[in-house]
Protein backbone atom coordinates (compact mmCIF):
# COMPACT_ATOMS: atom_id res chain seq x y z
CA UNK A 1 0.00 0.00 0.00
CA UNK A 2 2.69 2.42 1.07
CA UNK A 3 4.69 1.59 -2.04
CA UNK A 4 1.62 2.26 -4.17
CA UNK A 5 1.19 5.73 -2.72
CA UNK A 6 4.84 6.56 -3.31
CA UNK A 7 4.53 5.28 -6.87
CA UNK A 8 1.44 7.39 -7.43
CA UNK A 9 3.23 10.40 -6.03
CA UNK A 10 6.30 10.04 -8.23
CA UNK A 11 4.06 9.49 -11.23
CA UNK A 12 2.14 12.70 -10.50
CA UNK A 13 5.36 14.56 -9.79
CA UNK A 14 6.70 13.38 -13.14
CA UNK A 15 3.57 14.54 -14.93
CA UNK A 16 3.49 17.88 -13.17
CA UNK A 17 7.13 18.50 -14.05
CA UNK A 18 6.46 17.52 -17.64
CA UNK A 19 3.65 20.02 -17.75
CA UNK A 20 5.80 22.69 -16.19
CA UNK A 21 8.37 21.95 -18.90
CA UNK A 22 5.94 22.71 -21.71
CA UNK A 23 6.97 26.37 -21.72
CA UNK A 24 6.17 28.67 -24.61
CA UNK A 25 8.53 28.52 -27.61
CA UNK A 26 8.26 29.90 -31.12
CA UNK A 27 8.52 27.14 -33.71
CA UNK A 28 9.81 27.46 -37.26
CA UNK A 29 6.68 26.19 -38.99
CA UNK A 30 5.80 23.87 -40.54
CA UNK A 31 7.87 21.24 -38.71
CA UNK A 32 8.88 19.18 -41.73
CA UNK A 33 8.55 15.38 -41.76
CA UNK A 34 12.16 14.38 -42.69
CA UNK A 35 12.73 10.87 -43.96
CA UNK A 36 15.10 8.85 -41.72
CA UNK A 37 17.28 8.10 -44.73
CA UNK A 38 19.81 10.21 -46.64
CA UNK A 39 17.71 10.13 -49.83
CA UNK A 40 15.19 12.33 -48.00
CA UNK A 41 17.29 15.25 -49.25
CA UNK A 42 15.53 14.82 -52.58
CA UNK A 43 12.55 16.63 -51.06
CA UNK A 44 14.72 19.25 -49.32
CA UNK A 45 17.82 20.71 -50.99
CA UNK A 46 17.82 18.22 -53.90
CA UNK A 47 21.63 18.34 -53.96
CA UNK A 48 21.81 14.61 -53.10
CA UNK A 49 22.67 13.43 -56.64
CA UNK A 50 25.85 15.58 -56.53
CA UNK A 51 27.24 13.94 -53.39
CA UNK A 52 25.48 10.58 -53.28
CA UNK A 53 28.61 8.68 -54.35
CA UNK A 54 31.81 10.02 -52.80
CA UNK A 55 33.86 8.10 -55.38
CA UNK A 56 32.29 10.02 -58.25
CA UNK A 57 32.28 13.66 -57.15
CA UNK A 58 32.47 16.16 -59.96
CA UNK A 59 35.92 17.72 -59.61
CA UNK A 60 34.93 20.75 -61.70
CA UNK A 61 32.11 21.52 -59.27
CA UNK A 62 34.51 21.01 -56.36
CA UNK A 63 36.83 23.63 -57.86
CA UNK A 64 34.11 26.26 -58.13
CA UNK A 65 33.86 28.28 -54.91
CA UNK A 66 30.38 29.61 -55.81
CA UNK A 67 28.89 26.19 -56.44
CA UNK A 68 30.92 23.68 -54.45
CA UNK A 69 28.53 23.78 -51.47
CA UNK A 70 26.21 21.65 -53.63
CA UNK A 71 28.62 18.80 -52.95
CA UNK A 72 27.62 19.14 -49.25
CA UNK A 73 31.39 19.57 -48.60
CA UNK A 74 31.99 15.89 -49.39
CA UNK A 75 35.06 16.88 -51.39
CA UNK A 76 36.68 17.38 -47.99
CA UNK A 77 36.09 13.72 -47.06
CA UNK A 78 38.26 10.87 -48.28
CA UNK A 79 38.76 9.61 -50.95
CA UNK A 80 38.41 12.95 -52.82
CA UNK A 81 40.42 14.67 -50.10
CA UNK A 82 43.66 12.69 -49.98
CA UNK A 83 45.83 15.29 -48.25
CA UNK A 84 47.46 14.50 -44.93
CA UNK A 85 45.80 16.67 -42.25
CA UNK A 86 45.34 16.75 -38.48
CA UNK A 87 42.62 14.10 -38.67
CA UNK A 88 45.21 11.48 -39.58
CA UNK A 89 47.29 12.20 -36.49
CA UNK A 90 44.12 12.05 -34.39
CA UNK A 91 43.31 8.67 -35.90
CA UNK A 92 46.71 7.29 -34.88
CA UNK A 93 46.26 8.69 -31.39
CA UNK A 94 42.79 7.11 -31.21
CA UNK A 95 44.15 3.72 -32.17
CA UNK A 96 46.84 3.70 -29.50
CA UNK A 97 44.41 5.00 -26.84
CA UNK A 98 41.96 2.30 -27.78
CA UNK A 99 44.58 -0.42 -27.58
CA UNK A 100 45.74 0.64 -24.15
CA UNK A 101 42.14 0.86 -22.89
CA UNK A 102 41.24 -2.53 -24.31
CA UNK A 103 44.11 -4.65 -23.01
CA UNK A 104 41.73 -7.08 -21.34
CA UNK A 105 38.86 -6.77 -23.84
CA UNK A 106 36.55 -5.10 -21.33
CA UNK A 107 36.47 -1.78 -23.19
CA UNK A 108 35.32 -3.32 -26.47
CA UNK A 109 32.64 -5.34 -24.70
CA UNK A 110 31.41 -2.22 -22.94
CA UNK A 111 31.22 -0.33 -26.26
CA UNK A 112 28.94 -3.07 -27.57
CA UNK A 113 31.33 -5.10 -29.72
CA UNK A 114 29.86 -8.41 -30.87
CA UNK A 115 32.40 -11.14 -29.97
CA UNK A 116 35.21 -8.60 -29.95
CA UNK A 117 34.45 -7.25 -33.44
CA UNK A 118 34.13 -3.48 -33.80
CA UNK A 119 33.44 -3.45 -37.52
CA UNK A 120 30.09 -1.75 -38.14
CA UNK A 121 29.76 -0.53 -34.55
CA UNK A 122 29.86 3.12 -35.63
CA UNK A 123 26.95 2.66 -38.01
CA UNK A 124 24.63 1.51 -35.18
CA UNK A 125 25.15 4.53 -32.89
CA UNK A 126 23.30 6.35 -31.32
CA UNK A 127 21.41 3.42 -29.83
CA UNK A 128 19.29 2.60 -26.80
CA UNK A 129 21.56 1.13 -24.13
CA UNK A 130 19.65 -1.07 -21.71
CA UNK A 131 22.44 -0.88 -19.14
CA UNK A 132 22.40 2.93 -19.17
CA UNK A 133 18.60 3.01 -19.55
CA UNK A 134 18.85 5.74 -22.16
CA UNK A 135 19.71 6.52 -25.74
CA UNK A 136 23.41 7.33 -26.09
CA UNK A 137 25.78 8.34 -28.86
CA UNK A 138 29.17 6.74 -29.43
CA UNK A 139 31.14 9.51 -27.69
CA UNK A 140 28.89 9.31 -24.61
CA UNK A 141 29.50 5.55 -24.45
CA UNK A 142 33.26 6.02 -24.89
CA UNK A 143 33.24 8.41 -21.94
CA UNK A 144 31.18 5.96 -19.89
CA UNK A 145 33.32 2.90 -20.68
CA UNK A 146 36.59 4.74 -20.06
CA UNK A 147 35.36 5.99 -16.71
CA UNK A 148 34.38 2.43 -15.74
CA UNK A 149 38.14 1.77 -15.95
CA UNK A 150 39.06 4.92 -14.07
CA UNK A 151 40.08 6.93 -17.15
CA UNK A 152 38.75 10.40 -17.96
CA UNK A 153 37.75 10.81 -21.61
CA UNK A 154 35.29 13.70 -21.51
CA UNK A 155 32.69 13.91 -24.24
CA UNK A 156 34.07 16.39 -26.78
CA UNK A 157 37.68 16.16 -25.60
CA UNK A 158 40.39 15.45 -28.16
CA UNK A 159 41.11 11.97 -26.83
CA UNK A 160 37.44 10.97 -26.70
CA UNK A 161 36.94 12.12 -30.29
CA UNK A 162 40.19 10.42 -31.33
CA UNK A 163 38.89 7.06 -30.06
CA UNK A 164 35.55 7.75 -31.77
CA UNK A 165 37.40 8.53 -35.00
CA UNK A 166 39.35 5.27 -34.76
CA UNK A 167 36.13 3.31 -34.22
CA UNK A 168 34.56 5.11 -37.21
CA UNK A 169 37.55 4.11 -39.35
CA UNK A 170 36.72 0.46 -38.63
CA UNK A 171 33.33 1.05 -40.31
CA UNK A 172 34.85 2.85 -43.29
CA UNK A 173 32.60 2.54 -46.34
CA UNK A 174 29.69 1.01 -44.40
CA UNK A 175 26.32 2.80 -44.49
CA UNK A 176 24.87 4.31 -41.32
CA UNK A 177 21.89 2.27 -40.15
CA UNK A 178 20.17 3.35 -36.96
CA UNK A 179 16.63 2.22 -36.32
CA UNK A 180 14.26 4.98 -35.32
CA UNK A 181 11.08 3.07 -36.09
CA UNK A 182 10.15 2.19 -32.52
CA UNK A 183 10.65 2.62 -28.79
CA UNK A 184 13.04 5.11 -27.18
CA UNK A 185 14.91 5.72 -30.46
CA UNK A 186 11.72 6.75 -32.18
CA UNK A 187 10.89 9.08 -29.30
CA UNK A 188 14.40 10.59 -29.41
CA UNK A 189 14.11 11.13 -33.18
CA UNK A 190 10.77 12.86 -32.71
CA UNK A 191 12.13 15.11 -29.94
CA UNK A 192 15.14 15.87 -32.14
CA UNK A 193 12.91 16.79 -35.05
CA UNK A 194 10.92 19.18 -32.88
CA UNK A 195 14.12 20.67 -31.40
CA UNK A 196 15.50 21.21 -34.89
CA UNK A 197 12.54 23.54 -35.52
CA UNK A 198 12.49 25.20 -32.09
CA UNK A 199 13.53 28.84 -32.04
CA UNK A 200 15.87 29.88 -29.25
CA UNK A 201 18.40 32.44 -28.15
CA UNK A 202 18.98 36.12 -28.58
CA UNK A 203 17.85 36.15 -32.21
CA UNK A 204 15.10 33.52 -32.03
CA UNK A 205 16.61 31.21 -34.66
CA UNK A 206 15.98 27.49 -35.06
CA UNK A 207 18.44 25.04 -36.64
CA UNK A 208 15.92 24.77 -39.46
CA UNK A 209 15.91 28.56 -39.95
CA UNK A 210 19.27 27.98 -41.61
CA UNK A 211 19.60 24.29 -42.53
CA UNK A 212 16.08 23.81 -43.93
CA UNK A 213 14.83 27.22 -45.05
CA UNK A 214 18.08 28.80 -46.25
CA UNK A 215 20.19 26.07 -47.84
CA UNK A 216 22.70 27.66 -50.21
CA UNK A 217 22.66 31.07 -48.49
CA UNK A 218 25.88 32.59 -47.19
CA UNK A 219 26.35 32.86 -43.43
CA UNK A 220 29.69 34.11 -42.10
CA UNK A 221 31.31 33.36 -45.43
CA UNK A 222 30.11 29.75 -45.75
CA UNK A 223 27.15 28.41 -47.64
CA UNK A 224 24.55 26.61 -45.55
CA UNK A 225 23.99 22.98 -46.53
CA UNK A 226 21.32 20.34 -46.05
CA UNK A 227 21.05 18.45 -42.71
CA UNK A 228 20.99 15.16 -44.67
CA UNK A 229 24.20 13.13 -44.78
CA UNK A 230 26.00 15.24 -42.14
CA UNK A 231 26.96 12.65 -39.57
CA UNK A 232 28.94 9.97 -41.41
CA UNK A 233 32.23 11.93 -41.40
CA UNK A 234 32.35 12.79 -37.68
CA UNK A 235 34.41 13.55 -35.61
CA UNK A 236 35.89 15.97 -38.08
CA UNK A 237 39.19 17.83 -38.32
CA UNK A 238 38.77 21.63 -38.03
CA UNK A 239 41.57 24.16 -37.89
CA UNK A 240 40.12 26.09 -34.97
CA UNK A 241 38.44 23.28 -33.05
CA UNK A 242 41.13 20.69 -33.86
CA UNK A 243 39.05 17.56 -33.62
CA UNK A 244 35.36 18.39 -33.43
CA UNK A 245 32.70 15.95 -32.27
CA UNK A 246 29.13 16.36 -33.46
CA UNK A 247 28.04 17.81 -30.11
CA UNK A 248 30.79 20.43 -30.33
CA UNK A 249 29.59 21.31 -33.84
CA UNK A 250 26.12 21.88 -32.38
CA UNK A 251 27.66 24.10 -29.70
CA UNK A 252 29.40 26.08 -32.44
CA UNK A 253 26.15 26.53 -34.42
CA UNK A 254 24.36 27.54 -31.21
CA UNK A 255 27.03 30.15 -30.41
CA UNK A 256 27.07 31.49 -33.98
CA UNK A 257 23.30 31.92 -33.90
CA UNK A 258 23.26 33.63 -30.47
CA UNK A 259 21.95 30.63 -28.54
CA UNK A 260 23.39 29.65 -25.16
CA UNK A 261 25.05 26.26 -25.87
CA UNK A 262 24.47 23.08 -23.84
CA UNK A 263 26.99 20.61 -22.49
CA UNK A 264 28.22 17.82 -24.78
CA UNK A 265 26.16 14.76 -23.90
CA UNK A 266 23.10 16.77 -22.85
CA UNK A 267 19.79 15.13 -23.67
CA UNK A 268 18.82 17.77 -26.22
CA UNK A 269 22.05 17.35 -28.18
CA UNK A 270 21.63 13.58 -28.00
CA UNK A 271 18.10 13.90 -29.40
CA UNK A 272 19.45 16.10 -32.20
CA UNK A 273 22.23 13.57 -32.77
CA UNK A 274 19.64 10.80 -33.19
CA UNK A 275 17.67 12.99 -35.58
CA UNK A 276 20.72 13.95 -37.67
CA UNK A 277 22.15 10.41 -37.65
CA UNK A 278 18.85 9.05 -38.99
CA UNK A 279 19.10 11.64 -41.79
CA UNK A 280 22.45 10.01 -42.64
CA UNK A 281 21.05 6.46 -42.76
CA UNK A 282 22.24 4.78 -45.94
CA UNK A 283 25.24 7.12 -46.27
CA UNK A 284 28.69 5.60 -45.91
CA UNK A 285 31.14 6.35 -43.11
CA UNK A 286 34.20 8.19 -44.43
CA UNK A 287 36.96 9.41 -42.13
CA UNK A 288 39.18 11.26 -41.42
CA UNK A 289 37.43 14.26 -42.97
CA UNK A 290 38.14 17.98 -42.79
CA UNK A 291 35.89 21.01 -42.78
CA UNK A 292 36.78 24.69 -43.12
CA UNK B 1 -5.44 14.16 -5.57
CA UNK B 2 -5.40 17.88 -5.94
CA UNK B 3 -3.12 18.37 -2.94
CA UNK B 4 -0.74 15.78 -4.38
CA UNK B 5 -0.67 17.76 -7.60
CA UNK B 6 0.15 20.95 -5.74
CA UNK B 7 2.80 19.15 -3.71
CA UNK B 8 4.34 17.81 -6.88
CA UNK B 9 4.38 21.26 -8.39
CA UNK B 10 6.05 22.68 -5.30
CA UNK B 11 8.59 19.86 -5.52
CA UNK B 12 9.46 20.89 -9.09
CA UNK B 13 9.97 24.47 -8.02
CA UNK B 14 12.16 23.40 -5.16
CA UNK B 15 14.59 21.52 -7.39
CA UNK B 16 17.90 23.40 -7.23
CA UNK B 17 18.82 25.39 -10.30
CA UNK B 18 15.50 24.75 -11.97
CA UNK B 19 13.69 27.39 -9.95
CA UNK B 20 15.84 30.12 -11.46
CA UNK B 21 15.18 28.52 -14.84
CA UNK B 22 18.80 28.37 -15.95
CA UNK B 23 19.08 24.79 -17.17
CA UNK B 24 21.51 22.44 -15.42
CA UNK B 25 22.93 21.20 -18.71
CA UNK B 26 23.92 24.58 -20.19
CA UNK B 27 27.61 25.36 -20.70
CA UNK B 28 27.83 28.09 -18.07
CA UNK B 29 30.06 29.55 -15.44
CA UNK B 30 27.37 30.72 -13.05
CA UNK B 31 29.67 32.93 -11.02
CA UNK B 32 31.17 34.90 -13.92
CA UNK B 33 29.98 38.14 -15.50
CA UNK B 34 29.97 36.51 -18.91
CA UNK B 35 28.45 33.16 -18.03
CA UNK B 36 28.41 31.62 -21.51
CA UNK B 37 31.32 29.25 -22.10
CA UNK B 38 33.04 28.16 -25.31
CA UNK B 39 34.78 24.76 -25.38
CA UNK B 40 38.44 24.57 -26.29
CA UNK B 41 39.77 21.26 -27.53
CA UNK B 42 43.25 20.49 -26.19
CA UNK B 43 45.32 18.13 -28.33
CA UNK B 44 46.19 14.81 -26.64
CA UNK B 45 43.99 15.47 -23.62
CA UNK B 46 40.95 13.70 -22.21
CA UNK B 47 39.54 16.94 -20.84
CA UNK B 48 37.92 19.94 -22.45
CA UNK B 49 38.93 23.43 -21.48
CA UNK B 50 36.55 26.37 -21.35
CA UNK B 51 36.78 30.05 -22.17
CA UNK B 52 34.23 32.83 -21.74
CA UNK B 53 32.29 33.67 -24.91
CA UNK B 54 32.53 37.22 -26.28
CA UNK B 55 29.01 37.94 -25.03
CA UNK B 56 26.72 36.48 -22.43
CA UNK B 57 23.86 34.48 -23.96
CA UNK B 58 22.44 32.96 -20.79
CA UNK B 59 19.51 35.40 -20.58
CA UNK B 60 17.66 33.90 -23.56
CA UNK B 61 15.93 30.52 -23.84
CA UNK B 62 18.10 27.52 -24.79
CA UNK B 63 17.26 24.19 -26.44
CA UNK B 64 17.50 22.35 -23.11
CA UNK B 65 14.54 20.23 -22.07
CA UNK B 66 15.23 21.51 -18.56
CA UNK B 67 14.92 25.16 -19.57
CA UNK B 68 11.72 26.38 -17.95
CA UNK B 69 11.99 30.02 -18.98
CA UNK B 70 9.28 30.83 -21.50
CA UNK B 71 10.08 32.70 -24.70
CA UNK B 72 8.70 36.24 -24.61
CA UNK B 73 5.47 36.19 -26.59
CA UNK B 74 4.86 38.52 -29.55
CA UNK B 75 4.68 41.99 -28.08
CA UNK B 76 3.03 45.22 -29.16
CA UNK B 77 5.54 48.09 -28.88
CA UNK B 78 4.66 51.13 -26.79
CA UNK B 79 5.85 53.75 -29.27
CA UNK B 80 5.33 57.45 -28.72
CA UNK B 81 6.04 60.32 -31.14
CA UNK B 82 8.16 62.32 -31.82
CA UNK B 83 10.69 59.91 -33.31
CA UNK B 84 13.87 61.69 -32.21
CA UNK B 85 15.97 59.25 -34.24
CA UNK B 86 19.42 59.80 -35.74
CA UNK B 87 19.76 58.19 -39.19
CA UNK B 88 23.58 58.14 -39.09
CA UNK B 89 23.60 56.29 -35.77
CA UNK B 90 20.91 53.99 -37.17
CA UNK B 91 23.09 53.15 -40.15
CA UNK B 92 25.99 52.24 -37.87
CA UNK B 93 23.75 49.91 -35.86
CA UNK B 94 22.42 48.31 -39.03
CA UNK B 95 25.96 47.52 -40.23
CA UNK B 96 27.36 46.37 -36.87
CA UNK B 97 27.40 42.55 -36.62
CA UNK B 98 27.33 42.82 -32.82
CA UNK B 99 24.22 45.00 -32.73
CA UNK B 100 21.52 45.21 -35.41
CA UNK B 101 23.34 43.29 -38.13
CA UNK B 102 20.41 44.12 -40.44
CA UNK B 103 22.90 43.82 -43.31
CA UNK B 104 23.06 40.05 -42.74
CA UNK B 105 19.55 39.74 -44.18
CA UNK B 106 18.71 43.01 -45.92
CA UNK B 107 20.17 44.73 -48.93
CA UNK B 108 21.26 48.18 -47.78
CA UNK B 109 23.04 50.88 -49.78
CA UNK B 110 26.82 51.13 -49.61
CA UNK B 111 27.58 47.50 -48.82
CA UNK B 112 29.08 45.09 -51.31
CA UNK B 113 28.12 41.91 -49.45
CA UNK B 114 24.39 42.24 -48.97
CA UNK B 115 22.20 39.56 -47.49
CA UNK B 116 19.36 38.08 -49.46
CA UNK B 117 16.93 36.62 -46.91
CA UNK B 118 14.93 39.70 -46.00
CA UNK B 119 13.04 42.20 -48.06
CA UNK B 120 14.78 44.89 -49.99
CA UNK B 121 14.95 47.99 -47.86
CA UNK B 122 16.28 50.12 -50.72
CA UNK B 123 13.73 52.80 -51.53
CA UNK B 124 11.87 52.08 -48.29
CA UNK B 125 11.12 55.78 -47.83
CA UNK B 126 8.95 55.73 -50.94
CA UNK B 127 6.62 53.15 -49.37
CA UNK B 128 5.45 55.91 -47.02
CA UNK B 129 4.99 53.86 -43.84
CA UNK B 130 4.21 55.56 -40.52
CA UNK B 131 7.09 55.63 -38.03
CA UNK B 132 5.01 53.68 -35.50
CA UNK B 133 4.54 50.87 -38.03
CA UNK B 134 8.25 50.69 -38.84
CA UNK B 135 9.11 50.82 -35.14
CA UNK B 136 6.89 47.77 -34.55
CA UNK B 137 8.62 45.88 -37.42
CA UNK B 138 11.99 46.22 -35.71
CA UNK B 139 10.67 45.93 -32.15
CA UNK B 140 8.80 42.66 -32.79
CA UNK B 141 7.79 41.63 -36.29
CA UNK B 142 6.07 38.49 -34.96
CA UNK B 143 3.02 40.65 -34.26
CA UNK B 144 2.60 41.05 -38.04
CA UNK B 145 4.04 37.68 -39.11
CA UNK B 146 4.20 35.00 -36.37
CA UNK B 147 6.59 32.87 -38.45
CA UNK B 148 9.03 35.64 -39.39
CA UNK B 149 12.78 34.95 -39.36
CA UNK B 150 13.49 38.54 -38.35
CA UNK B 151 14.58 38.66 -34.68
CA UNK B 152 12.29 40.56 -32.24
CA UNK B 153 15.02 43.08 -31.43
CA UNK B 154 12.97 45.19 -29.03
CA UNK B 155 10.89 42.52 -27.27
CA UNK B 156 14.05 40.44 -26.62
CA UNK B 157 16.02 43.41 -25.28
CA UNK B 158 18.66 43.11 -28.01
CA UNK B 159 18.28 46.78 -29.02
CA UNK B 160 17.20 49.70 -26.87
CA UNK B 161 14.30 52.07 -27.54
CA UNK B 162 16.77 54.72 -28.76
CA UNK B 163 18.56 52.19 -31.03
CA UNK B 164 15.24 51.35 -32.67
CA UNK B 165 14.33 55.03 -33.09
CA UNK B 166 17.68 55.57 -34.82
CA UNK B 167 17.03 52.58 -37.09
CA UNK B 168 13.56 53.85 -37.97
CA UNK B 169 15.08 57.20 -38.91
CA UNK B 170 17.67 55.36 -41.02
CA UNK B 171 15.34 53.04 -42.99
CA UNK B 172 12.83 55.87 -43.44
CA UNK B 173 15.66 57.85 -45.11
CA UNK B 174 16.43 55.19 -47.78
CA UNK B 175 15.48 56.47 -51.24
C1 LIG C 1 22.67 31.02 -38.51
C2 LIG C 1 22.57 29.84 -39.32
C3 LIG C 1 22.73 28.48 -38.64
C4 LIG C 1 21.98 27.96 -37.62
C5 LIG C 1 20.82 28.62 -36.88
C6 LIG C 1 22.48 26.62 -37.40
N1 LIG C 1 23.51 26.34 -38.25
FE1 LIG C 1 24.49 24.55 -38.42
N2 LIG C 1 25.72 25.37 -39.83
C7 LIG C 1 25.61 26.66 -40.34
C8 LIG C 1 26.67 26.88 -41.31
C9 LIG C 1 26.91 28.16 -42.11
C10 LIG C 1 27.42 25.66 -41.35
C11 LIG C 1 28.65 25.36 -42.21
C12 LIG C 1 28.24 24.99 -43.61
C13 LIG C 1 27.42 23.72 -43.66
O1 LIG C 1 27.98 22.63 -43.55
O2 LIG C 1 26.18 23.82 -43.74
C14 LIG C 1 26.77 24.74 -40.41
C15 LIG C 1 27.19 23.43 -40.20
C16 LIG C 1 26.51 22.51 -39.42
C17 LIG C 1 26.88 21.11 -39.31
C18 LIG C 1 28.11 20.45 -39.94
C19 LIG C 1 27.89 19.89 -41.30
C20 LIG C 1 29.12 19.18 -41.80
O3 LIG C 1 29.16 18.88 -42.99
O4 LIG C 1 30.03 18.88 -41.02
C21 LIG C 1 25.97 20.54 -38.47
C22 LIG C 1 25.94 19.07 -38.04
C23 LIG C 1 25.04 21.56 -38.07
N3 LIG C 1 25.39 22.75 -38.67
C24 LIG C 1 23.97 21.36 -37.21
C25 LIG C 1 23.18 22.41 -36.71
C26 LIG C 1 22.21 22.23 -35.65
C27 LIG C 1 21.88 20.93 -34.96
C28 LIG C 1 21.67 23.47 -35.41
C29 LIG C 1 20.67 23.86 -34.33
C30 LIG C 1 21.13 23.63 -32.98
C31 LIG C 1 22.30 24.40 -36.35
N4 LIG C 1 23.21 23.72 -37.10
C32 LIG C 1 21.97 25.75 -36.44
C33 LIG C 1 24.65 27.60 -40.02
C34 LIG C 1 23.70 27.45 -39.03
C1 LIG D 1 17.57 37.04 -39.92
C2 LIG D 1 17.25 37.93 -40.97
C3 LIG D 1 16.86 39.37 -40.65
C4 LIG D 1 17.54 40.28 -39.90
C5 LIG D 1 18.85 40.10 -39.12
C6 LIG D 1 16.80 41.52 -40.00
N1 LIG D 1 15.70 41.33 -40.77
FE1 LIG D 1 14.28 42.76 -41.24
N2 LIG D 1 13.18 41.35 -42.20
C7 LIG D 1 13.59 40.06 -42.46
C8 LIG D 1 12.57 39.41 -43.26
C9 LIG D 1 12.67 37.97 -43.80
C10 LIG D 1 11.53 40.35 -43.46
C11 LIG D 1 10.22 40.21 -44.24
C12 LIG D 1 9.52 38.91 -44.23
C13 LIG D 1 9.32 38.27 -42.89
O1 LIG D 1 8.81 38.88 -41.94
O2 LIG D 1 9.69 37.10 -42.77
C14 LIG D 1 11.97 41.56 -42.78
C15 LIG D 1 11.23 42.74 -42.76
C16 LIG D 1 11.71 43.95 -42.32
C17 LIG D 1 11.01 45.22 -42.43
C18 LIG D 1 9.63 45.39 -42.98
C19 LIG D 1 9.60 45.59 -44.45
C20 LIG D 1 8.17 45.84 -44.85
O3 LIG D 1 7.59 44.93 -45.43
O4 LIG D 1 7.65 46.91 -44.54
C21 LIG D 1 11.82 46.18 -41.91
C22 LIG D 1 11.55 47.67 -41.80
C23 LIG D 1 13.03 45.52 -41.47
N3 LIG D 1 12.94 44.18 -41.74
C24 LIG D 1 14.10 46.15 -40.88
C25 LIG D 1 15.17 45.51 -40.29
C26 LIG D 1 16.18 46.17 -39.51
C27 LIG D 1 16.26 47.67 -39.24
C28 LIG D 1 17.03 45.19 -39.08
C29 LIG D 1 18.25 45.34 -38.17
C30 LIG D 1 17.95 45.84 -36.85
C31 LIG D 1 16.56 43.93 -39.61
N4 LIG D 1 15.44 44.15 -40.34
C32 LIG D 1 17.19 42.71 -39.40
C33 LIG D 1 14.76 39.45 -42.02
C34 LIG D 1 15.70 40.03 -41.20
Amino acid sequence: MKIRIILLFTLCAGLACAQENAVYRDMDLPVEQYEPHVRGDMTLSKTYPYWKDRNKLDWRLAGNPEENWKLNWKFMDPPFNNTVHGGHFALDRGESLYKSLNRDGRFAACLGATSGRLKGLRTRYPMYRKDLRRVAGLEAVIEHCASAQGEVLQHGSYDNSAVSLYLASLSQGMPMRIDVSKGPMREAFERGRQLFHTKAGRLNFACSSCHTRNVGQLVRGSHITTPYGDVAHYPVYRTQYRLQSLHLRMMECNLDAGVQPLMPGSQSYTDLEVFLSALSNGYTVSVPAERN
Amino acid sequence: MRSIGVAAWAFCLAMPGLAAGLPEDAALDRSADIKTLVPRVVVNSGRLEWEPHKRDLSAWPTLSHLDRRATIRPQQAAYSAPLNGDAARGRAIAMDPARGNCIACHTLPGEDWPGSVGHLLLGYKRQGHADAYVYQQIYDRRVLNPNTVMPPFGAFGVLSDQDIRDLVAYVQSLD
